[in-house]
């Protein structure tokens, strides 16, 4: 067990929080759940100073995406991150800039000894590039002695700004200062799941700066806005509120806008955040980015847009109940407490999916004779409910449909991925729903061949719940089903050279995660890997066509010139062997007749010669390229490429509407 | 199922009589004199000598059509290819280029047949146009390669394959497709690979009781030195052939074929002892085919415990699916499995460290080998291979060195002469 330096007065307070059990005063202590993920920050994704940045920047992006969907508006997400200096921050924080005074107290501190080495080593180095210039070879350019890598902390000011739902005045200070609290529990496709996205940043931000959370926000139709500057109180895990107040909000705005500062490292970082960026780019092109960083050096400024290609949204996952096969004993437990329904029948047709009222009534005859359809459902005892859930275990149900759940769409699929990418070719499917332990998931797949910013070879992109996942991608069921379960030469794609981009989204009202931080789905998941395997494939048969359509027009290009390469060859072992024989002809050591023997004069002659045999072959090349190219082009001519849809969007589009949802369709009343 | 009692049997006997004495070197007191032994070699020589000639293609009337080549002499060769190029010469001038009438040699072209005990290949055959993308490579190399057969039977030389690769790397790019369109040559003009003066390098080496003459040099196989004497690669070379051996050992590996000649074995028991340093080559298997001919001898095989012992034994039984146009002439039919049998691990009691776990891809070979006609056809390879794909164990004939070198030629071999333990 740990045991910090805590104050009493700490102790005491956690201790007033939750009652005792009989304790061992030295060695039981508790800890708040707050407490629980500053000490194991690196289940929710906060390794290390630059993981953090990354996270942090992923959950405040992934709660604006949802809030702005949650009132079915385009998302219009901005996202800064501003680098602060160790003056500004000290500044900042109100401490004064110290100098230093003992040098060799500091860590990157050169002693005599290391810089008579170091010196010895350039001086070296430099005779060596001397001697080398004199023999003139090739000087590398003398690489800069790298100073020893500094410890010293960098700190950055993220801003995320959305158009979304925003917050309640009143909840702000718990959706912030609370660890495991959230709006997103419950049976749902949701891109968080734990409420812990936010607080987890602002644990972090706590550990590593102190400085406290600012939060503007405003809802629709609310004539103010909210302002709140929080921090959390981590042993009790409660917000910890400096300023909470209500400001007027003229331009009727709404949405969030998160700042938060954190240390950070965007130098080792940078390129897995704009891969970020990008892939939720793909998969949401109905969604606006702007991403800003700003540097204390303005060379270093930069700012990508992504803009919005398409302004059809999914619609919103819904709420489902529980599968039957998808429950334990807890769960059946807590459903008892939360249900509104009196009897069991009643809990058993309204709480499950795919239980109907006559399958219920089958179900509570099975149960035994200790049930009754019309027993109340909150008397229930705990064998009981042993016994409902063992029967839950081993009866038959229909698998739960996927009506519930949002996938991205091929439409959307299709479009990010044109959008981002640039590429020749792409194709994309969508597979119908399945079941993994009673839970239902989607998979849709995306092919990409050629495109802009892509390397050669498999380029895999992965999607859960529609947020990229970026690490951990050796493991995850869709990269060992691309490299290791895909036959792509049976497509006549070239595995090693070919520009493939492979992307597939599995959405699921509980995504089956692998380890501690949500980085991937597990390859030991028949199910889902099958899944997998049949959505690449599909996207793959898809493309075979056009690409087997492509390598015949190339070859039809270059037919002629591969067929002429190699008649020189082939015309001259023919005339080497007639020149052998009319040699032995002349001399009369053997015998032909009739047109061969005419032949081979001709050949003694100099009247047929390789020219001869060369030409005439070459005719013949060109008049069967001739017949091949003309049926080519009465076959192809017909069936040309197929265009693309394309959908513009209206410049000027302000309804006002209603929108009904339904699993199926949205139905938008436009006033 | 007699099968399956008989082995019982021989396994219980072998039981009983080894419960005397724990140490496995006992299956050396078994041994009888070697007069007795040699007195069932004879017998067996005897037997094999009766055997009918077997049947030819022709004579078994089958419904399909076959295609095989032989041997030709120099001059037809010559002669073939000649008419071939004056052909294609008048078809290029005629202004419709020229194609080749390749038989195709693909496994869906190729036929076991029980009858004759070997592959053979039917009739399909395949057009090889020059004016098409697919096949202008192949066709021009093959003009190539009938140009350069053509120059050998003028000037009545050999080559070796990598010597003809070498006349033009820029074309062939690579020997195994100038080797494979030679095969395709041999096949259009109907002739043996020999007889179109290409050979492989010496691969095949023999020891033993063998007189034979080559090209003109006597040669005394019993005085060769322990390495003895490399196989000719043009059989043609070979003749007079004259032996007093009783029986052909053919061993699969190197290491067992130095153990037999160092120790002499074929002065033992009178044998000429023959490998091909494992898969054979087309010297060996004429080599083999023609001992086996004109001395009338049994031939007995000594091939590891695995897929690939009984796969290597097949091809000189049966022969190999690249060359069965010439399976006629390069097939020893009636070979005999005399070990290492699957059923010898247990039976000789070879200690579990010296046997291998066989892995995914020789189970696959395995289990592919018993759908083999030239499998089924013998019962008792059957039942050896579904013992050894049970088992999942295989092992070298080296396993046997776990009880000293020369347990091999000292009582492994003799003993299973003695039993007449051949399949």
């Amino acid at each position: 067990m740990k045991v910090s330096g805590e104050s009493p007065v700490e102790a005491n307070k956690s201790k007033s929080k939750t009652p005792r059990k009989p304790k061992d005063a030295q060695l039981l202590k508790q800890k708040s759940p707050a407490e629980f993920f500053a000490d194991n920050k690196n289940i929710a994704g906060f390794d290390n100073p630059g993981k953090c940045l990354y996270t942090t920047v992923r959950e405040l992006v992934e709660n604006a995406l949802d809030s702005a969907e949650a009132i079915t508006e385009l998302p219009v997400i901005e996202i800064t991150i501003e680098e602060i200096g160790r003056n500004k921050f000290n500044s900042m924080i109100g401490l004064a800039n110290h100098e230093r005074v003992d040098e060799a107290l500091y860590d990157d501190f050169e002693t005599d000894k290391a810089r008579e080495k170091r010196l010895a080593k350039e001086a070296r180095f430099q005779e060596t590039q001397a001697k080398n210039a004199a023999l003139g070879k090739k000087v590398k350019a003398p690489t800069a002695f790298k100073p020893t890598k500094s410890r010293e902390a960098s700190y950055y000011r993220v801003t995320c700004k959305d158009n979304g739902r925003g917050m309640p005045h009143d909840d702000i200070p718990n959706m912030f200062g609370r660890v495991l609290s959230g709006t997103k529990y419950g049976l749902k496709q949701t891109r968080g799941k734990f409420g812990l996205g936010a607080k987890m940043a602002l644990i972090w931000s706590k550990m590593s700066t102190g400085l406290p959370i600012e939060i503007f926000s405003a809802m629709k139709g609310h004539t103010f806005s909210s302002f709140c500057r929080l921090d959390i109180d981590i042993h009790r895990n409660i917000p910890h509120i400096h300023v909470h107040e209500k400001r007027e909000n003229h331009e009727r705005w709404h949405g969030a806008e998160i700042q938060i500062v954190i240390e950070g490292n965007w130098t080792t970082y940078r390129s897995k955040i704009l891969h970020y960026m990008r892939q939720m780019a793909v998969i949401t092109p109905y969604a606006q980015f702007l991403f800003k960083f700003l540097s204390e050096y303005p060379d270093k400024n930069m700012s990508v847009r992504f803009a919005r290609r398409t302004d059809i949204m999914p619609p919103a996952p819904l709420e489902t109940k529980y599968h039957p096969s998808a429950v334990d004993l807890l769960l059946i437990k807590r459903l008892i407490a939360e249900t509104s329904k009196q009897n069991l029948l009643q809990f058993l047709q309204h709480e499950f999916v795919n239980v109907g009222k006559s399958h219920a009534e089958r179900l509570i005859g099975e149960m035994g004779p200790d049930f009754t359809p019309k027993m109340a459902v909150k008397s229930l005892t705990s064998q009981q409910i042993v016994r409902i859930h063992q029967l839950f275990r081993q009866a038959k149900f229909d698998d739960p449909s996927g009506d519930c759940l949002s996938p991205a769409g091929e439409y959307n699929l299709r479009l990010g991925i044109i959008k981002e990418l640039h590429p020749d070719m792409v194709a994309t499917y969508s597979g119908s729903a399945q079941v993994f332990e009673g839970h239902p998931f989607i998979v849709e797949a995306g092919l990409s061949l050629g495109g802009k910013d892509v390397k050669q070879g498999l380029n895999v992109f992965r999607f859960a719940n529609r947020i990229p996942l970026l690490f951990e991608q050796g493991a995850d069921v869709v990269t060992r089903t691309a490299v290791k379960r895909i036959n792509w030469s049976n497509y006549k794609i070239n595995q090693a050279q070919d520009k493939i981009g492979v992307f597939v989204s599995i959405v699921s009202t509980k995504i089956p995660f692998k380890g501690t931080g949500k980085e991937y789905i597990g390859d030991d998941i028949s199910e889902i890997a099958s899944a997998v395997k049949t959505a690449i494939q599909q996207c793959c048969i898809q493309l075979k066509s056009k690409i087997v359509k492509r390598i015949q027009a190339r070859e039809q290009q270059e037919r002629k010139r591969s067929l002429n390469k190699y008649i020189p060859n082939a015309t001259s072992a023919i005339y080497e062997i007639l020149k052998e024989m009319s040699r032995s002809h002349a001399s009369k050591r053997r015998r032909y007749e009739g047109k061969d023997a005419e032949l081979l004069k001709q050949v003694s002659t100099h009247v047929v010669t390789e020219g001869t045999l060369r030409e005439k072959l070459a005719q013949h090349v060109g008049q069967v390229d001739y017949e091949m190219a003309l049926e080519y082009a009465t076959q192809a001519g017909v069936n040309e490429e197929p265009r693309e849809d394309i959908t513009i969007p209206p410049l000027e589009a302000e309804y006002e509407y209603t929108e009904l949802f339904s699993p199926i369709f949205v139905f938008r009343l436009v006033a | 199922m007699a099968d399956k009692k008989k082995r019982r049997r021989a396994v219980a006997t072998s039981d009983s009589d080894s419960d005397s004495e724990s140490d496995p070197l006992h299956f050396k007191s078994k041994l009888k004199p070697d007069s007795s032994i040699l007195q069932t070699l004879t017998a067996l020589k005897s037997a094999s000598a009766s055997t009918s000639r077997p049947a030819t293609l022709s004579s078994l009337n089958l419904p399909t059509a076959f295609r095989e080549v032989s041997d030709l002499p120099l001059s037809s060769v010559q002669s073939t290819i000649e008419s071939l190029a004056l052909s294609l010469a008048h078809s290029i001038l005629s202004g419709h280029g020229f194609s080749f009438s390749v038989p195709s040699r693909a496994s869906a072209n190729q036929l076991y047949v029980p009858e004759l005990d070997r592959i053979v290949l039917k009739d399909k055959s395949s057009s090889r146009p020059f004016a098409s993308v697919s096949s202008v490579r192949k066709t021009t190399i093959t003009t190539r390669i009938l140009q350069l057969i053509h120059q050998l039977s003028l000037k009545n030389i050999h080559v070796t394959k990598r010597d003809l690769f070498y006349t033009d790397v820029k074309l062939f790019q690579d020997q195994s497709q100038s080797d494979s369109i030679l095969d395709d040559v041999s096949c259009i003009l109907g002739c043996t690979r020999s007889s179109l003066n290409v050979v492989a390098s010496e691969k095949g080496v023999v020891v033993g009781r063998l007189i034979f003459s080559d090209n003109g040099d006597m040669i005394d196989c019993t005085k060769m030195g322990m390495g003895g004497k490399a196989i000719p690669p043009n059989i043609d070379r070979v003749g007079d052939m004259q032996s007093d051996a009783l029986f052909i050992l053919l061993v699969e590996k190197d290491a067992a074929y130095m153990r037999l000649a160092e120790d002499r074995f074929y002065n033992r028991f009178p044998c000429i002892i023959v490998t091909a340093k494992g898969q054979p080559d087309v010297a060996t298997r004429l080599f083999l085919r023609k001992m086996k001919n004109e001395l009338k001898l049994p031939v007995l095989a000594l091939v590891d415990s695995d897929p690939y012992g009984l796969k290597i034994l097949s091809v000189y039984g049966c022969g190999s699916k690249n060359m069965s146009y010439d399976s006629a002439n390069l097939t020893t039919p009636d070979i005999k499995w005399l070990g290492v049998r699957p059923s010898d691990l247990d039976k000789y009691k070879i200690p579990e460290q010296c046997r291998l776990p066989m892995t995914e891809t020789d189970i696959k070979t395995g289990k592919d080998l018993l759908e083999e006609d030239f499998v089924k056809k013998n019962p008792g390879w059957v039942e050896e291979l579904n013992l050894m794909v049970k088992s999942k164990q295989k092992a070298e004939i080296q396993a046997l060195s776990s009880f000293g070198f020369q347990y091999l030629t000292e009582v492994y071999l003799p003993l299973k002469l003695q039993q007449k333990d051949w399949l």
